[in-house]
C-alpha cells in the first residue's frame, strides 16, 4: 500500500509585503484574502488526497513564528458546528487556520515598527515537528513503528520577503538538518526579489523552487508542482530551477558576497581578510593577509562577480573556478 | 526450492499499488448510473480517494481548469519513463467517466468537477456528508468505545460464525440477511440440509484484512442490491457518506431516502452503523465505515501514525482492543507458535493451520506441523496465505528480526505445499503398439512438432499425447498406414 505523506507549510506573513503586493500598480495584485481562499483549497487538496495525509501550517510573523494548524494536535476550541454540507476535516483546518491567523495578526495593531520575518523560526518548528513525528519512539508513550507506514515528509515555504542576510547560517543549518531528516523542501516564491537561501534550500533538499509569475493562477501553481509526493514526481516531472544562485553570506557581517575570503581551517567565510578567524580562532600569517589585501578588488564587488573566486586565506594564489561553484554544501558551518 | 523472499518485498512501490475492489464495479455501471453519482461531492471525495496516487494527481491537475487543455500540453509534464503509468491513469480515468473521452484535449466531466470543488471548497446545500442530529440533552450519544466495541462484535460474530461452521460446532448466527449474502457470496454453501458449511474462498477470505473483507462482502451487496431493483447510485452515495462521517458524532435519518433506510438497517447487521433502538431517528457509523476509503491496511499492526488526529480515526478496525493492535503472533525456527491472545475468534482462525498445545487465559501455544498445515491446505488455503497472516499479526518483538519469520519455517510451509503437488493428471491417449522403431520415431517427431507430447518411452515405443493433439496424430498414423 501506498504511503501517507506529511505536509508542513510555512507562511510568510509579514503584513508590509502582504500589503505591497495587494497594490493595485502590480501586475498581478493578490491581497491575502485571495492568497488564503486558495491555500486553504490547497490545504485542502492535500488532506483530501488520502485518509492518513498528515498537515502542519507555521506562521512566521515579524519577530515571532507560530504553529497555526496541525493535525496531530487535539483543538482546544472545538466549537465548530457540524454542517451538512462539507466534509469535517476540511471544516477543522479551514477555522483553525483562519482563526489563528486573525489572533496573530490582531496582536500586531499596536506596534509600530515591524521586526523582520521569522522565517528561520518557522522552518526550525517545522523541522522539529517532522522529526517528532517520523520518530515516533523518542516521544513520550510513542511506540515504535514500522518505518514502511511512516509519512513522506515535505515542506512548502510560501515566501514574499526578501532574503534577510542574517540568517543565512540559521537557514544553511536548517537545510542540513532537512536533508539529513530526508525532508524535501519547496518553495513558492510569491511576491519580491528572488531568494538566494531558499533557491539554495529548494536545491540541497532536492525540492522545486517556484517564482510565481502568474499570480492570478496561485492554486494552479500550488497544486501542480507542490501537491505530488515525491513518488509521483518521478512520473509527473515538477519544475525546477536550472539556474540558482549558490552566493554564500560572510560569517562576519552577514553580507552576501560575491568574492569572500574562507578559512582554510574551518572553512567559515569572510568577506574581507582578517588576521584571526573569528569561528575557530587561528591565526593567519601577515604575508598572506597583506597579499589578499593588496589582490582584493577595491570598488563595487558586483562587478567582479566573474573575475575573482574564493581566496583561500592561507594559500592566495586564485584559482580560476566559476562563483556559482562556491561548493553546494557549504560544509563546516557551526 | 522455492525461493526465500523476505516480506518487505511485498509490498509494491506506490504507482503500482493494486487498484481498489471498488473500481472495477464502478467501471462497469453505466455513464448515466455515474454521473447521478457523482452528483453528490461526498461520493466524489470518496471515489477520488479510491484512486491510485498518480490519477489523483491528474485529477487535482485538471479541477481548477476552466477549459479543457491539449493533450500535449499535459503530456509535457511526464517525464518518459512514466509514460506507460501515465496512459494507464488516463485510461482508468476515461473508464470511470471522469475524464471525458476525447484524444485532443483533456478535460473532466463537468459534474465530478464541481463536485469534487464543492467538497473541498464546502458550501452547496447537497447536504452530502450526512445531517448531524440535534443535540440530545435527555441521551448521551454513544461514545466511540461503544461504537468499536458494537463494530467488533458484529464483525467478530460474523467470523467466527465462519470459522466454526467448519468444526461442526456453531456459536451465535449472525442475522438472515448476513447469512444469506455469506451464502451469496460462496463464502459458505448449504451443505445437505440447512446448516451452513465455510468453503475454501471463505477460509482465504478469513486470513484478509478486515478493509478487504468488508470491502468483498460490500461490493456482493451491491450486486445483490442490482438484483433487488435497489437504486445503485442511492447505495453507493449512502456507502460513500458514511466514509465521509465522523466518528462518534450522530446523524439522522430524515433526509434518507427509503431505500437508504433499508439499507440502513442492513449495515447495522454487519456493524457498520450504530444505533440506540432500530426505530431511533438517529445514527452513528463505526470505524468500519470510516474508514471505508481510507488506503491503509486496516490491520491490527498498523495503528495510528503517530496518534495523529486523523489517524485515530483510521486506525486499525481493531480485531481486538489496543493490545490486539499490535501483533499477537511470535514463531519461533522450531515451528512453535505463541499467540498472546484471548480473542476466540483469532484463536479460531489460528487453528485452521496449526495443532493447538496448551491455553493459557492470555496465551495459546501451538506448533506447526506437516499435518496441520496440509489440513489448511486441503481447505483451499495456500501457503503464502499462512506465511502474510503470520508476518501481518507479527509481535512487536519479532519485528526485529530481519527477515521477519524464521526462513526455514517460511521454506518448509512453502515446500509442504509442494508436496501436494507432486501429481498432475491430464486427459490423453496412450500410443503405443508401434510396428516398428523407425515408425515410432516418425510419429513421435511429428506429434513433439505439434507439441503434444505429454511423456514417452523409447525403449517401450509407447508415448503419451494430450486430448487436444489427438485428432491431428490420429489423422497422421491414419494417413501413414493407408498410404503405407
Amino acid at each position: 500500500m501506498e504511503k501517507a505523506s506529511h505536509l508542513s507549510v510555512i507562511v510568510d506573513l509579514s503584513p508590509t509585503q502582504w500589503h505591497l503586493s495587494a497594490q493595485a500598480d502590480n501586475q498581478y495584485p493578490l491581497s491575502i484574502q485571495t492568497f488564503l481562499s486558495q491555500l486553504l483549497a490547497f490545504l485542502n487538496a492535500h488532506i483530501a488526497s488520502q485518509h492518513e495525509n498528515t498537515l502542519a501550517v507555521f506562521g512566521a510573523l515579524p519577530g515571532k513564528s507560530v504553529m497555526l494548524y496541525s493535525s496531530t494536535e487535539v483543538l482546544a476550541d472545538d466549537a465548530a458546528a457540524p454542517d451538512a454540507n462539507s466534509y469535517p476535516p476540511f471544516k477543522a483546518v479551514d477555522s483553525t487556520v483562519v482563526q489563528r491567523m486573525m489572533y496573530e495578526f490582531d496582536a500586531f495593531k499596536d506596534v509600530e515598527e515591524e521586526a523582520p520575518c521569522a522565517l528561520v523560526g518557522a522552518l526550525a518548528k517545522a523541522l522539529c515537528y517532522i522529526n517528532r513525528i517520523t520518530h515516533p519512539s523518542t516521544s513520550p508513550g510513542g511506540a515504535a513503528e514500522d518505518p514502511s507506514i511512516l509519512p513522506d515528509p515535505r515542506i512548502l515555504i510560501l515566501s514574499v520577503s526578501p532574503d534577510l542576510s542574517s540568517s543565512y547560517i540559521p537557514i544553511m543549518n536548517s537545510i542540513f538538518s532537512a536533508q539529513k531528516l530526508k525532508v524535501t523542501i519547496d518553495v513558492c516564491k510569491i511576491y519580491g526579489p528572488d531568494t538566494v537561501f531558499l533557491q539554495q534550500a529548494a536545491h540541497l533538499t532536492n525540492g522545486s523552487y517556484i517564482y510565481l509569475e502568474r499570480r492570478d493562477a496561485l492554486l494552479q501553481y500550488l497544486i501542480m508542482s507542490f501537491l505530488s509526493p515525491p513518488a509521483i514526481r518521478k512520473v509527473l516531472a515538477v519544475p525546477k530551477q536550472d539556474k540558482i544562485d549558490f552566493r554564500a553570506a560572510c560569517f562576519c557581517h552577514k553580507n552576501i558576497v560575491d568574492v569572500g575570503f574562507v578559512c582554510s581551517v574551518c572553512l567559515s567565510i569572510f568577506c574581507q581578510p582578517v588576521p584571526v578567524c573569528s569561528t575557530c580562532r587561528t591565526k593567519f600569517p601577515i604575508k598572506t593577509l597583506q597579499r589578499l589585501n593588496a589582490s582584493r578588488p577595491s570598488l563595487a564587488p558586483t562587478s567582479s562577480r566573474n573575475t575573482l573566486p574564493l581566496a583561500n586565506l592561507n594559500n592566495a594564489t586564485p584559482r580560476p573556478t566559476p562563483p556559482r561553484n562556491v561548493n553546494g554544501g557549504t560544509p563546516g558551518l557551526r | 526450492m522455492p525461493s526465500v523472499q523476505s516480506p518487505q518485498a511485498v509490498d509494491p512501490p506506490a504507482s503500482h499499488s493494486n487498484p481498489h475492489a471498488l473500481l472495477p464495479f464502478l467501471r462497469s455501471q453505466s455513464q448515466n448510473t455515474l454521473t447521478r453519482l457523482y452528483q453528490r461531492p461526498s461520493s466524489c471525495l470518496s471515489i477520488y480517494r479510491l484512486l491510485g496516487p498518480l490519477e489523483r494527481q491528474l485529477v487535482m491537475n485538471l479541477l481548477w481548469l476552466e477549459s479543457a487543455i491539449p493533450v500535449n500540453t499535459m503530456a509535457v509534464w511526464v517525464v518518459p519513463e512514466g509514460k506507460k503509468l501515465y496512459d494507464d491513469a488516463l485510461a482508468v480515468m476515461t473508464g470511470l467517466h471522469i475524464l471525458q473521452n476525447s484524444t485532443v484535449k483533456l478535460a473532466l466531466n463537468p459534474t465530478f468537477k464541481s463536485s469534487l470543488r464543492q467538497a473541498i471548497t464546502g458550501g452547496g446545500s447537497t447536504g452530502s456528508f450526512g445531517v448531524p442530529a440535534e443535540k440530545d440533552d435527555k441521551r448521551q450519544p454513544g461514545g466511540i468505545e461503544v461504537l468499536d466495541a458494537y463494530a467488533l462484535e458484529r464483525w467478530e460474530t460474523i467470523l467466527h460464525y465462519m470459522v466454526s461452521s467448519g468444526q461442526g460446532q456453531l456459536p451465535t448466527k449472525p442475522s438472515q440477511g448476513v447469512l444469506y449474502l455469506l451464502q451469496r457470496s460462496e463464502l459458505m454453501k448449504a451443505n445437505h440440509g440447512a446448516t451452513l458449511q465455510i468453503t475454501s474462498s471463505g477460509f482465504q477470505f478469513l486470513l484478509h484484512s478486515p478493509h478487504d473483507q468488508l470491502w468483498d462482502l460490500l461490493l456482493q451487496y451491491l450486486h445483490m442490491a442490482e438484483e433487488r431493483q435497489m437504486d445503485l447510485v442511492e447505495v453507493l452515495s449512502f456507502l460513500f457518506m458514511l466514509s465521509t462521517m465522523e466518528l462518534g458524532r450522530e446523524y439522522s435519518t430524515d433526509p434518507l431516502s427509503e431505500t437508504q433506510k433499508v439499507l440502513l438497517e442492513d449495515l447495522r447487521d454487519y456493524g457498520l452503523v450504530w444505533q440506540r433502538k432500530a426505530s431511533s431517528k438517529r445514527f452513528s457509523p463505526t470505524r468500519l465505515a470510516t474508514t471505508l476509503t481510507s488506503l491503509s491496511p486496516s490491520l491490527p499492526t498498523s495503528s495510528s501514525t503517530g496518534g495523529s488526529r486523523v489517524g485515530a480515526t483510521t486506525s486499525a478496525i481493531g480485531v481486538a482492543a489496543s493490545t490486539a493492535q499490535q501483533g499477537f503472533i511470535v514463531l519461533e525456527t522450531n515451528y512453535r507458535v505463541y499467540a498472546y491472545t484471548d480473542n476466540p475468534l483469532q484463536t479460531a482462525v489460528l487453528n485452521l493451520f496449526i495443532t493447538m498445545k496448551y491455553r493459557f487465559p492470555n496465551l495459546v501455544v501451538g506448533m506447526l506441523t506437516r499435518e496441520s498445515v496440509r489440513k489448511a491446505l486441503a481447505n483451499g488455503i495456500s501457503a503464502e496465505q499462512i506465511i502474510s497472516y503470520l508476518s501481518t499479526h507479527a509481535h512487536p518483538q519479532m519485528r526485529k528480526n530481519n527477515p521477519l519469520l524464521p526462513v526455514t519455517v517460511q521454506d518448509q510451509i512453502r515446500l509442504w505445499e509442494l508436496e501436494r503437488n507432486r501429481l498432475k493428471s491430464a486427459e490423453g491417449y496412450l500410443y503405443r503398439d508401434f510396428a516398428s522403431q523407425a515408425d515410432y520415431m516418425y510419429v513421435l517427431e511429428y506429434a513433439k512438432q505439434l507439441d503434444v507430447v505429454l511423456w514417452e518411452n523409447g525403449a517401450k515405443r509407447c508415448f503419451f499425447g494430450s486430448l487436444e493433439g489427438h485428432a491431428n496424430v490420429r489423422g497422421f498414423i491414419e494417413r501413414r498406414t493407408g498410404g503405407g
